[in-house]
């Protein structure tokens, strides 16, 4: 699957979940970077991540989880 | 030896001076009068306990090296990290839940119509042990999960572990944050020094002058409270509120101020907490070493397993999570309680969504607006009282308080006597949340190096003022405890 196209549906999902687009998403965007992504709301965004990619991530993933590019290369490598 | 005391001021100042003349040329030598420092500190303040210490030092030390070592054989990486947790669970265990569950046990037989009867155990506490077996349990999860690499050097893992300005209440270190500056030499910065001492002028401040003053009203409340007004019982839980704040607060500010002075950034542990507008954000401010280690550690992996339930996993997640942090304080029912009453608070956030949404309504701002303001007041309350739980040693002490609180008494107002000191204590809070208020946005709550110089000098000799009128000597803080 495309990079943009990955990226447009995260972009949907954290607006979803978020209630805002206040944010770029670009490659180094951190969780830290987006207003009330915090440790509560990261599990609700994952969760809609893997509903939306149809995917299932594991907890050792979770570590892998640095920023957009990772979360991306950790949905590419799902699929 | 607390920070707040004579002795402690002779101890640290010989060691400051051959930190920063003779040992200053690499960071071995640095570290090497940290590490002497810092066990003669320990020593002092434990020495039947210092061996364990050192055992825990040394154990960590090599399952961190074995759990990286075996990376390619996952049996044998999970047997060295089961290890590594059986290991510092069980010495938290032992020490500060032994007692609590024998008498549990012995209950339930009871209950249960079995006679049964136990020499009341003594188990000593060892100091600190609440901080230094959770900053090595999170340090082996992190070098389990390769999030940090291990440290290969004893001398380096041991001042990790050991540092004297936080191994008796924090904050509680991560791998991440306090390796890679134990790691390379500190150069001394002028700027860091004073800054320093600045936050340490006030955790002073909060603990001998504000802490201190607030027990004087709290205590007499607390230790007697079935014969107060409800008015009276709800004044002591003002106070009682304020003071576990400022007392460890100012620990806090105390211990990350010393650290600066010798060039080391430990985290930042509270950041003006009681300007918050909702729970999430008040536990986003509150004892913000220990909040987010059980999220990292225990939140993410149990919301994670249950995520599948949605909102109601995340509640599930969120209520066992404090639950745990209300324990982690030790094994008493009124602490479990307190955690429990936290999570509880989450769950309208959680169904209401606003969870998420953005927490900076206080922020770039003067004055609250009054929305604001009766958010952050109510929200004070809702803390307040449950810092009762905090407080008192036993639940049944807690609901007969809460009873007489709820009782007509709570407008009995001629019960309260107005003296001069409690006007004067109200005041001091008045100005220690102010300041607190003005400085919300900084690193840190005294962060006040773009004052002019005038206005700068004129707060540090107010707050020397008020230290010497005002403030109470005291040889302990709440948190030594856990």
């Amino acid at each position: 699957m495309e990079t943009t196209h990955i990226k447009e549906t995260i972009s949907q999902v954290l607006q979803s979940i978020l209630e805002h687009n206040n944010f770029e998403m670009n490659d180094e965007l951190t969780a830290k970077d987006v207003d009330g992504w915090d440790s509560l709301s990261h599990m609700m965004i994952l969760t809609k991540i893997e509903e939306a990619f149809q995917i299932k991530f594991k907890l050792r993933d979770l570590n892998k989880l640095k920023n957009l590019g990772s979360l991306v290369a950790v949905i590419q490598s799902k699929r | 030896m607390v920070f707040n005391s004579f002795n402690f001021v002779i101890f640290l100042i010989p060691v400051l001076v051959l930190y920063w003349s003779f040992f200053k040329k690499s960071s071995v030598l640095q570290n090497s009068l940290l590490l002497a420092s810092s066990v003669i500190f320990y020593g002092l303040a434990d020495l039947r306990f210092l061996f364990l210490l050192v055992a825990s030092i040394l154990i960590n030390y090599g399952l961190g090296l074995k759990i990286n070592k075996s990376a390619a054989n996952e049996k044998t990486q999970k047997r060295y990290w089961y290890l590594g947790l059986i290991f510092n669970i069980g010495l938290l265990v032992y020490f500060k839940y032994t007692h609590f569950f024998i008498e549990g046990f012995v209950e339930l037989l009871h209950t249960l119509g079995v006679g049964a009867s136990y020499n009341s155990l003594t188990i000593l506490l060892p100091l600190g042990i609440s901080f230094f077996t959770f900053q090595s349990l999170g340090y082996l999860i992190d070098v389990y999960n390769e999030e940090v690499k291990p440290s290969s050097n004893l001398l380096e893992f041991s001042l990790f572990i050991s540092y004297f300005p936080k191994i008796l209440s924090g904050p509680i270190e991560r791998a991440s944050n306090l390796l890679p500056q134990i790691k390379n030499k500190r150069t001394f910065s002028y700027e860091v020094f004073v800054d320093g001492l600045r936050q340490i002028l006030w955790g002073l401040f909060a603990k001998v002058v504000i802490a201190e003053n607030c027990a004087i009203m709290a205590d007499p409340i607390f230790n007697d409270y079935e014969n107060k007004s409800g008015l009276l019982l709800l004044i002591g839980a003002f106070y009682y509120a304020i003071q576990l704040y400022a007392d460890f607060s100012g620990y806090s500010n105390m211990a990350i101020g010393i650290s600066k002075l010798f060039g080391i950034q430990l985290m930042r542990n509270f950041s003006t907490p009681f300007f918050s507008t909702n729970i999430s954000d008040f536990w986003r401010k509150w004892h913000i070493s220990l909040t987010t280690w059980m999220m990292d550690y225990v939140f993410t992996p149990l919301s994670f397993t249950v995520r599948n339930y949605h909102k109601k996993g995340l509640v599930i997640a969120i209520i066992t999570t404090f639950v745990l942090v209300g324990f982690w304080h030790g094994a008493h029912w009124t602490f479990g309680l307190y955690g429990l009453l936290h999570g509880l608070y989450f769950i309208p956030l959680v169904y209401s969504g606003v969870i998420n949404s953005s927490q900076k309504l206080t922020e770039g701002t003067r004055l609250p607006s009054l929305k604001v303001l009766l958010k952050m007041v109510a929200l004070f309350v809702l803390i307040m009282l449950t810092d009762v739980f905090f407080r008192v040693p036993t639940v049944l002490d807690g609901i007969h308080y809460f009873r007489g609180m709820g009782s007509k008494s709570l407008f009995d107002f001629q019960s309260v006597f107005v003296s001069n000191t409690s006007i004067l204590i109200l005041v001091l809070v008045v100005i220690f949340m102010g300041v607190e208020w003005l400085n919300k946005e900084k690193t840190h709550d005294f962060d006040i190096k773009n004052l002019h110089l005038l206005l700068r000098w004129l707060c540090y000799i107010g707050l020397f003022v008020m230290l010497i009128l005002f403030g109470r000597s005291s040889e302990t803080f709440i948190y030594f405890q856990f």
